[in-house]
């Protein structure tokens, strides 16, 4: 069992801003499952006199999501203590996400050296190893698959003089089951700008957007009560939706435009200011969120502490 | 490492006693540090000092103070980036079948050192895999004539700035030192090592060249023996270790066994010096390398400290003088400088030796009392 090799990996700033700010507000080391899509590039040496080499690698995987638990969480986690992945943990974490297909998975621990650590490597060797849970390519000229093979790795520097900078290392692999050995690949990170236009040419969406369902009646009677509180949990996403598009009526937004616009200077302002107001009121609401959060942590561990002085005095 | 209880996890910090106190080789620990953002004082990260083939290797180990009930992690240098404890036969599955990580019970203190050792043989066998694969003819000879020897270690050191080498640390002769010393204190056995460094793939030369040879023992042996008055036998035209190594034992043997036999003498001559001084106020009794007397010399009192040399009798012993009246500027005693330039035959009985000594002392306690008055000494 051989992968084709990648010839790059490619992720969404998004994507990895995400990641990153999870493993820094995380109080320890966090890991969890990649998903995206593989594709097959067709290469653009078109030269006449060489004869294109057959294994230059033309697959491109695209990490478009990830799913995350603490490090420590043996619950949650999909390997045990010496690395070998629990199948049947992997489906159930990857039954909310079949719209997309495993790719590998990451782990993100502070204060190490950025090299895969034993465990690490273990895990990966065993999660390859996992044809069941291999996508297909797209594009490719013949049906192919790719078993999950990619590597991040996030590091923060053991020795960091300055608390008031906060670094953030990161790595990609990818395993190679034929050497049993970890190949280091580019990370492309794709941002908005004339670039990365061919990537947002092929976007295909896969977000968890709520479903709104707005279709009534024609149903047999004994769903109805089944339906009515869908459709009331319908009605309350919408109001929600509507609540953030307050004072943005596509009415109002229609008059910003055209002869009527030079006029609309105020409006415009008035629209600006509600603007900074709901983000001000965000963050607010964010900044206080997180200080509980942090006050509940602290406690925790705590009490965690405590628990294991005394286990240990026993 | 006082701090270890206080500043580590209970559990983590036992399983860490445990390993340094027991492991069969000297551990240290480089530094330790924590991996929590808001309180630093909680250390779960350490880099441990393994001795390997006459050198060091460097290991991180990260536990995590959140959860101090799950095994370790470990990260391995820079230059070891294809060792694989568990995937050692390039096999997807864990070669270990009763992989020590599986079944981790965090309350068995004695967990840690099991798989620190398991590493370290893995490593081992790791290192001997990489430099059987260099592409040497004299070097795959030269393994195949030692490789059976029990306890060699290989290393292949491979950098940028400097031509590959192979290193080998053979441990040299069959002998037990620590029994041989009567109540020995030391901790670990005593093991001399020949370092022999190879320059690889100079396949060109017709004859190659010497290897670099070196003694390495432990500093601990020194009080018995040191090895840095043994002069290696030449290395031979076209010799392979097979040839050398043996020879090379032998001699060695005569000289561990001849060290030994001299602990004796120089108790012999502690004893003699008993006769002369009185009973010493302080003596080495395990290898007689040093002794204090009281002396006096009309009113005066003094010490004299003997520094007794490995190779004594052929080397005479260093004395200094120490009164016990005369302070310099910082309230310390005077002392005199090492003397050991006094009249001394190696032919001599032992009690001559000691009858001589004495006699010397005589005389210089009068020069050493005059210095001491004037202020001279420091």
């Amino acid at each position: 069992m051989d992968e084709s090799p990648l010839q790059n990996i490619a992720i969404s700033g998004p994507t990895l801003a995400s990641i990153i700010q999870r493993f820094s507000t995380s109080p320890s080391s966090i890991d969890g499952l990649l998903f995206g899509h593989v594709t097959h590039i067709t290469p653009l040496n078109l030269s006449d006199d060489s004869a294109e080499s057959p294994d230059s690698p033309t697959l491109l995987a695209t990490v478009t999501g990830f799913l995350s638990s603490p490090s420590s969480a043996s619950t949650t986690s999909f390997f045990d203590s010496s690395g070998t992945v629990n199948p049947s943990s992997i489906r159930r974490l990857l039954h909310h996400h079949h719209n997309s297909s495993l790719l590998g998975w990451f782990s993100a621990r502070r204060k190490t050296p950025l090299r895969p650590s034993m465990r690490e490597f273990s895990v990966t060797a065993s999660l390859s190893s996992l044809s069941q849970f291999s996508s297909s390519i797209k594009n490719a000229t013949k049906p192919s698959s790719f078993n999950p093979c990619v590597f991040l790795l996030f590091a923060s520097p053991s020795v960091d003089h300055n608390t008031h900078v906060h670094t953030h290392e990161y790595r990609a692999y990818q395993f190679r089951g034929a050497g049993n050995s970890f190949e280091a690949k580019s990370i492309n990170i794709i941002n908005i700008g004339p670039a990365f236009r061919g990537h947002y040419g092929s976007f295909s969406p896969n977000s968890m957007f709520p479903a709104l369902d707005c279709e009534v009646g024609g149903s047999p009677m004994k769903e109805d009560e089944e339906r009515l509180s869908r459709m009331k949990q319908v009605a309350k996403d919408k109001k929600e939706l509507d609540d953030y598009a307050e004072g943005f009526e596509i009415g109002k937004l229609s008059k910003l435009m055209g002869s009527e616009a030079t006029s609309y200077t105020a409006g415009l302002e008035d629209l600006y200011e509600k603007m900074l107001l709901k983000i001000q009121n965000l963050t607010r609401d964010v900044e206080n969120s997180s200080v509980k959060v942090l006050e509940l942590e602290s406690y925790n561990k705590k009490l965690k502490l405590k628990i294991s002085r005394s286990a240990a005095s026993e | 490492m006082g701090g270890v209880a206080d500043s580590v996890p209970p559990f983590i910090a036992a399983h860490l006693t445990h390993l340094l106190s027991h492991f069969p080789l000297t551990l240290k620990v480089q530094q330790m540090w924590s991996s929590d953002k808001y309180n630093s004082t909680l250390f779960d990260r350490f880099t441990l000092l393994i001795p390997y083939c006459l050198d060091f290797i460097k290991w991180d180990i990260i536990y995590n103070a959140d959860s101090p009930s799950t095994a370790p992690d470990f990260i391995f240098g820079p230059e070891d980036h294809d060792f694989h404890p568990f995937h050692m036969n390039s096999s997807i599955q864990p070669t270990q079948p009763n992989n020590s990580l599986k079944d981790w019970n965090y309350k068995d203190p004695s967990r840690l050192l099991q798989l620190v050792q398991y590493l370290r043989d893995q490593y081992v066998l790791y290192q001997r895999k990489r430099v059987e694969a260099v592409d040497d003819d004299r070097l795959k000879f030269e393994i195949s004539t030692i490789i059976s020897r029990e306890g060699i270690e290989m290393h292949l050191t491979s950098s940028v700035e400097k031509p590959e080498e192979v290193k080998f640390a053979v441990p040299l002769m069959d002998m037990n030192i620590n029994k041989m010393v009567a109540s020995c204190p030391w901790r670990y056995s005593q093991k001399i090592y020949l370092q022999v460094v190879y320059p690889v793939g100079r396949k060109y030369l017709a004859a190659p060249s010497a290897p670099r040879l070196k003694l390495v023992s432990s500093p601990e042996l020194k009080a018995l023996f040191s090895i840095d008055d043994i002069k290696l036998p030449p290395w031979l035209d076209g010799m392979c270790l097979a040839e050398y190594l043996p020879n090379l034992e032998e001699y060695l043997e005569k000289q561990v066994l001849e060290a030994v036999s001299l602990v004796d003498v120089r108790r012999h001559f502690i004893e003699a010096l008993a006769c002369q001084f009185g009973r010493p106020v302080e003596a080495d009794p395990v290898f007689c390398r040093k002794a204090t007397f009281l002396s006096a010399s009309g009113v005066f009192t003094f010490l004299v400290h003997l520094l007794i040399p490995t190779q004594f009798p052929k080397q005479q012993p260093a004395l200094m003088l120490q009164s016990s009246q005369h302070f310099n500027t910082q309230m310390a005693p005077m002392k005199s400088r090492l003397i050991s330039d006094y009249p001394w035959s190696p032919r001599w009985e032992i009690p001559l030796m000691a009858e001589r000594i004495c006699e010397f002392l005589a005389d210089e306690s009068l020069n050493f009392k005059r210095q001491c008055s004037e202020g001279q000494l420091q």
